[in-house]
């Protein structure tokens, strides 16, 4: 049946090579760009972070430190544009999230996308809809009458004249995007829109939350298709973007390496005290590093977590992972470990000489408190017992 | 186990499976399913039967689609011309988040293949990224026949004669060739 599903939608629908993700070779779903304007799923971007240190681009080795938001906006450009196939890998992607217990964030229409997805689903309970029900066997394509299937054809002719230009404007233009770049936080703008600020990081206009990894790229992918897809509408753009650097002569974005460049750098040095394998759940830091807090209510199997400077300050996203967090919780803090521990758990066999050289080489730059090493053991001390009655929870969950 | 000092980076991506083991609870960590790399493991397979590169050929080799077979034809102008080279590739579970072992199964005399057919080539290793496909890997492959890097050696001995005297090299390479891939 899997089988025949998948053939069914690459039938119906001509999947372009530039929404195909590069990491699981199928239709992007749930689209993340990347600060180097490269898209790539919500799962495929995740699993190849590293949990230790600086993550790199899958296509270009980009560096970056912070698990980006979905980008919504591409991810109802891409339900509509192929629903069907997009349905089918929601559908496989929640069946291995189901079995890995571990899900993705919802995304719920809202905004100026909301009336259109709303039509689209009218139109999927009167084609794919009706299919659905007695999809259970899918032997017979045959069997699908010829109303059916024209009705889908219709679909399909019509479904890339659905996109209109509304679902596709700048957060702070509201104007068509021109050369889109996509921030951190999933929001997309005009790469000519974003103002630099000249000593902080830059923000984003609606949800006010930090752009941490430099000046973001022009996300080509999204560029090209709106090219093809409004080719005058993107030409008048052009014109008008061109009209206007030419007169406010604007200086060159990617020239500013800014603080917010030199801060990632100073947080990537291994002196930092790192939380391998601990991601923040608001500004998307993966792994953390400084001080860690962590919510001693949230019970999924992926925790909750925040960075210091997300604690500190009062924008607070949901969770990353669908995590059913809420501001009551309350949350611990959980000590810098030193980075000596960290390394005898993560080599701990590793011969002595090695270990101490590392060791050496570190503490050489005066980072190790004499109390850090103190503090790490009584958090295993009282880490342990909640670790196995964690577990004792998950399973009493998953019984459920 | 010992590592030269130098790379803690490498290092620690070295030992990183056996971190994910020790996870707690709540990490941001996550395995990767094994339809999901079964999935991606067959979409390659497609793509390379539809479109193989020149010269190459692989594919799984029973029911196991984690074992594959490969072939690559020596190429013309270079001392493995005409002879063909079996290589075993083998993913692992978390492909292709972690890069698949690639083993010589034909003999070959060459500077970055030692004897046990282990191959060293900078994409299988550290400089893996899972944008990468078996495609690209043959492909990479096939260049390294055409030019051995001698200055990352698997068999020093081999890689020096290859910069000393090129042509005693492309001399007994090819007597290997006659030996042992026809």
């Amino acid at each position: 049946m899997d089988d025949n599903q998948i053939s069914l939608g690459v039938e119906q629908e001509e999947i372009s090579d530039s929404f195909i993700c590069c990491v699981c070779l199928d239709l992007l779903y749930k689209p993340i760009v990347i600060s180097c304007g490269h898209v790539s799923c919500f799962w495929c971007v995740h699993r190849s972070m590293s949990s230790l240190g600086q993550s790199q681009c899958p296509l270009c080795r980009h560096e970056y430190n912070y698990f980006p938001t979905i980008c919504q906006m591409l991810h109802f450009l891409l339900l509509k544009k192929y629903p069907v196939a997009y349905k089918r890998r929601e559908l496989q992607i929640l069946e291995e999230e189901k079995r890995s217990g571990c899900f993705s964030p919802q995304l719920d229409a809202h905004g100026c996308s909301s009336q259109a997805s709303q039509d689209l689903h009218i139109q999927n309970n009167g084609t794919a809809g009706p299919k659905q029900t007695h999809g259970g066997d899918y032997e017979g394509i045959g069997n699908v009458t010829d109303e059916e299937k024209n009705s889908v054809l219709n679909t399909d002719s019509r479904s890339g004249d659905w996109i209109s230009v509304a679902d596709v404007i700048c957060a702070a233009c509201k104007q068509l995007l021109f050369h889109p770049v996509v921030l951190n936080c999933g929001h997309v703008y005009c790469e000519s829109c974003i103002v630099k600020p000249d000593e902080q990081m830059l923000r984003c206009n609606v949800c006010q939350s930090s752009h941490p990894s430099g000046f973001p790229k022009v996300c080509l992918v999204l560029g090209h298709f709106l090219e093809e897809q409004f080719p005058k509408e993107y030409a008048l753009r052009r014109a008008a973007v061109q009209l206007k650097q030419a007169d406010s002569k604007h200086e060159n974005p990617n020239a500013c390496a800014t603080k917010a460049d030199t801060q990632r750098k100073k947080l990537s040095s291994w002196s930092d005290p790192v939380h391998i394998r601990f991601g923040c759940d608001s500004c998307g830091m993966f792994p953390i590093i400084g001080d860690r807090y962590n919510c001693l209510d949230c019970f999924e199997k992926k925790g909750f977590d925040l960075c210091s400077h997300c604690y500190n300050t009062n924008s607070k996203l949901p969770g990353r992972f669908n995590q059913q967090h809420t501001p009551e919780h309350r949350f611990k803090l959980v000590r810098k470990d030193s980075i000596r521990n960290q390394l005898k758990l993560v080599i701990g066999d590793l011969d002595d000489i090695s270990l101490a050289l590392i060791i050496a080489s570190i503490s050489s730059e005066g980072t190790i408190s004499p109390d850090a090493q103190e503090d790490a053991e009584n958090r295993s001390a009282a880490h342990a017992p909640s670790t196995s009655s964690g577990d004792e929870q998950d399973e009493s969950l998953s019984s459920d | 186990m010992t590592k030269p000092a130098g790379s803690l980076a490498g290092m620690l991506t070295m030992t990183k499976p056996s971190a994910g083991s020790l996870a707690s609870r709540s990490t941001w960590v996550s395995t990767t399913s094994v339809s999901s790399s079964g999935k991606r493991i067959q979409r390659e397979m497609v793509e390379l039967n539809l479109d193989p590169p020149p010269g190459c050929c692989a594919g799984p080799k029973g029911d196991n689609l984690y074992n594959w077979v490969a072939t690559i034809i020596g190429p013309p102008g270079t001392p493995y011309q005409g002879g063909i080279y079996f290589l075993d590739i083998t993913f692992p579970c978390d492909y292709p988040f972690k890069p698949p072992k690639v083993v010589f199964k034909t003999r070959i005399y060459h500077c970055n293949v030692d004897s046990a057919g282990n191959v060293s080539l900078e994409i299988l290793k550290d400089s893996w990224s899972p944008a990468l496909t078996i495609t690209k890997v043959l492909q990479a492959l096939q260049s390294i026949f055409t030019k051995p890097d001698p200055y990352n050696p698997l068999v020093p001995g081999i890689a020096h004669l290859y910069l000393q005297d090129e042509a005693k090299h492309a001399e007994l390479a090819a007597e290997w060739t006659l030996r042992f891939a026809k």
